[in-house]
């Protein structure tokens, strides 16, 4: 959060699975409730988070259930309602937020192929979508024949986004990327200049799997912290 | 996909005496099916500034539109001095338009429409400065891929500078025009046998291009012609060109060496780098003679019968990224100092020479020495004259390399007048896109000399690559 404002943000929008991970949910939460409640940030509500008040136990492994259960035990009544009450899916003038996919939200579909990003575009509607779920940054980009073609941008990379066709942005992971490097992944848009910037930024992953370890959490988690997979 | 319906309005915004962003409009200097050009000025830019106006609206392709956009999104991310730099674009849905440098020169194109005969020196030359130009984009991760010489401006000192990136392909950007319906986007002449098959990631399709180009300017010919056809595109994937030296007798043969290397069908079997094949224009002598540089006759009727059954199965070879190709084929510069007695030093920078070539099967090593400065007045002694001198160096270059056993292509050797070494060899390391410097540093050190140590340190502060340090 530090780096974004350091790069001139002016709004965030968390897209989702805020809780289900991590060793802090009490103070994250508390955080960014603060962040929405002065109108400084949107968020979604994600799997994890809804795991919190839904039973997935059927649909989660092992490693995720413990996770859910131990956050369970963590959180108090207000942050459990914070959770409950994220919209699943937040649509502007241009812009779609939401967690999984814009094409049946709650079914927590991945947008990771050009069939997934067409779907999720086609059901936005919304020149740009942004999404999180999948835990790889990609920008789908909408072709002359219509198809959404798979990109991966390079971190720091000014992105030109023009509004004239339809975008789909994979954000990538805040504390859970999954291409073997840790560091944290967000993205900046610019509406003014239609620019979409990835970034990666490093962050104390040692001391994050720390408390993850000392918390009890399984072992697996706390390391994929460190490896970045 | 959906185009923003007030772009009609496109032709009342842009005309001669309006202001658009503070850009100044002045004359409409070039209507294109594509695009319009206008010069403009702008308080605060003082070089002259050309915007380029995409023709959009109804009856348009939406083509236009597209390589519009694509040319904005890499020239904004282009640096380089032969290329026209980016001043500022336009919202693309209310007023499209991008403001670059508008540089002086005329297009390669016309030269050639005038029917100019271009003595062999000068397409030599011309070549050389292209292949230079297209390695500053490969440099940068972007491919060209519409290199003609519609899109050549040459100046009237002959600086080269390359325009229209609209079916440019840069890897930091997503490209536009992917998956295009239509394949083989580009101008029938000059487009690679992988650019026919669709392909838009391959470097080595502008060395293809610049082939064509050499090929054309050489013979007054294209080697492929200008099909109009699939099938006529196709026919360069297995169809050998025309030898050179059968249109015109005077072209060396190490000359259509390169440029039939450059038009090879495989983009794997022609130079690797843009770089390599400067330095190979400008130094002759490296070029590797094959049966290519032989070729007097076009193929025979049975042998072209073979090759296009081959062809049936043309596949494109792998496209690397574009600023591999350096890296694969990368120019090592050894410093030597030809008055080191160190005998332990100069074994060692020898192994470290040789391991590094080993590493790289297409690594070049370029063996440098530098003198002070040559007598301005012509001794008796050839000795003491200031080629005397220049050759004298050379044979001990050429001393010090022979253990090597380099084959001449991946050798040369150059004394450089300068009386301060490391700037000399940290600009020619820069002109040549060097990948690394090998210095020796001997524990004798000369005299206890400290200029000699300086330069080393200016080196390594300045040099623009890899610098190794070989000590004894």
């Amino acid at each position: 959060m530090a780096k974004a404002r350091e790069l001139g943000v002016t709004r965030m929008v968390f897209l989702g699975d805020i809780v289900g991970y991590n060793a802090d949910p009490c103070a994250l939460i508390d955080r960014i409730a603060e962040l929405v409640a002065s109108k400084k940030a949107l968020a979604v509500v994600g799997n994890h988070d809804e795991a919190i008040f839904k039973d997935y136990r059927n649909q989660m492994n092992a490693n995720a259930n413990a996770a859910i259960e131990w956050t369970k035990t963590q959180l108090n009544n207000s942050q459990v309602d914070f959770l409950q009450g994220l919209p699943l899916i937040i649509n502007e003038e241009q812009i779609c937020f939401v967690h999984a996919s814009a094409h049946n939200p709650s079914d927590w579909n991945y947008v990771t192929d050009s069939m997934s990003a067409w779907r999720c575009a086609q059901s936005s509607g919304k020149t740009y979508t942004f999404v999180g779920h999948a835990h790889e940054q990609a920008l789908f980009y909408q072709s002359a024949v219509g198809k959404l073609i798979r990109f991966a941008p390079h971190p720091g990379d000014e992105v030109p986004v023009l509004s004239h066709r339809q975008w789909v942005g994979v954000v990538g992971s805040l504390g859970q990327p999954r291409d073997g490097n840790p560091e944290a992944c967000f993205a900046i848009f610019e509406p003014e200049l239609s620019v979409l910037t990835f970034h990666r930024t490093p962050y104390d992953y040692f001391a994050a799997a720390n408390k993850v370890r000392q918390a009890g959490l399984p072992e697996e988690l706390a390391n994929r912290l460190i490896t970045g997979r | 996909m959906a185009i923003a319906p007030g772009i009609e309005a496109v032709d009342d915004i842009f005309q001669e005496g309006k202001v658009v962003d503070g850009f100044v409009l002045g004359k409409e200097v070039h209507r294109g099916g594509m695009a319009s050009l206008f010069s403009a000025t702008k308080e605060g830019i003082d070089i002259p500034i050309l915007l380029k106006i995409p023709r959009v609206g109804r009856d348009q392709p939406v083509e236009s539109l597209i390589s519009f956009e694509t040319e904005l999104t890499i020239l904004r991310a282009l640096k380089s001095p032969y290329v026209p730099q980016y001043l500022g674009s336009g919202n693309m849905a209310t007023r499209p338009y991008i403001a670059m440098e508008r540089v002086e020169g005329r297009p390669l194109e016309d030269l050639i429409k005038e029917g100019k005969k271009f003595e062999i020196d000068e397409v030599i030359r011309i070549g050389a400065d292209l292949a230079q130009a297209v390695q500053s984009l490969h440099a940068q991760d972007a491919i060209h891929l519409d290199i003609k010489p519609e899109n050549i401006l040459i100046d009237a000192n002959g600086k080269l500078t390359l325009i229209d990136f609209g079916l440019s392909h840069h890897e930091r950007f997503p490209d536009l025009l992917a998956e295009e319906m239509r394949k083989g986007i580009g101008s029938a002449p000059y487009i690679s046998p992988e650019q026919v098959s669709g392909i838009r990631s391959d470097y080595r399709s502008d060395i293809f291009s610049i082939g064509v180009i050499l090929y054309e300017l050489l013979t007054g010919q294209l080697p492929f012609g200008n099909p109009q056809t699939m099938s006529g595109l196709r026919k360069r994937t297995w169809a050998e060109a025309f030898p050179p030296r059968a249109i015109r007798k005077e072209i060396p043969r190490w000359l259509q060496e390169v440029v039939l290397r450059c038009l090879e069908a495989r983009a794997d079997d022609r130079y690797q780098s843009a770089t390599r094949l400067r330095q190979l224009l400008r130094e002759p002598e490296s070029v590797k003679l094959t049966e290519r540089s032989e070729r007097v006759e076009p193929l025979s009727f049975w042998e072209s019968m073979k090759r296009w059954l081959r062809a049936a199965g043309y596949e494109p070879s792998p496209s690397p990224r574009p600023s591999r190709g350096n890296q694969d084929a990368p120019l090592i510069i050894a410093a030597i100092d030809t008055r080191q007695s160190d005998e332990n030093l100069r074994e060692r920078m020898q192994t470290t020479a040789k391991n590094v070539l080993l590493v790289y099967p297409e690594g070049r090593l370029v063996c440098l020495s530098t003198i002070a400065n040559t007598p301005t007045f012509e001794g008796n002694v050839e000795s003491q004259t200031a080629s005397g001198i220049v050759r004298g160096r050379l044979v001990q270059l050429m001393e010090w390399a022979k253990p090597l056993k380099l084959p001449p292509e991946r050798i040369s050797y150059h004394v450089l007048e300068a009386l301060d070494p490391a700037t000399r060899i940290v600009d020619f390391a820069k002109d040549n896109d060097a990948s690394l410097i090998l210095i020796g540093a001997s524990r004798k050190s000369p005299n206890k000399v400290t200029p000699w140590r300086t330069s080393m340190t200016k080196i390594v502060e300045e040099a623009p690559c890899s610098v190794h340090i070989v000590r004894t």
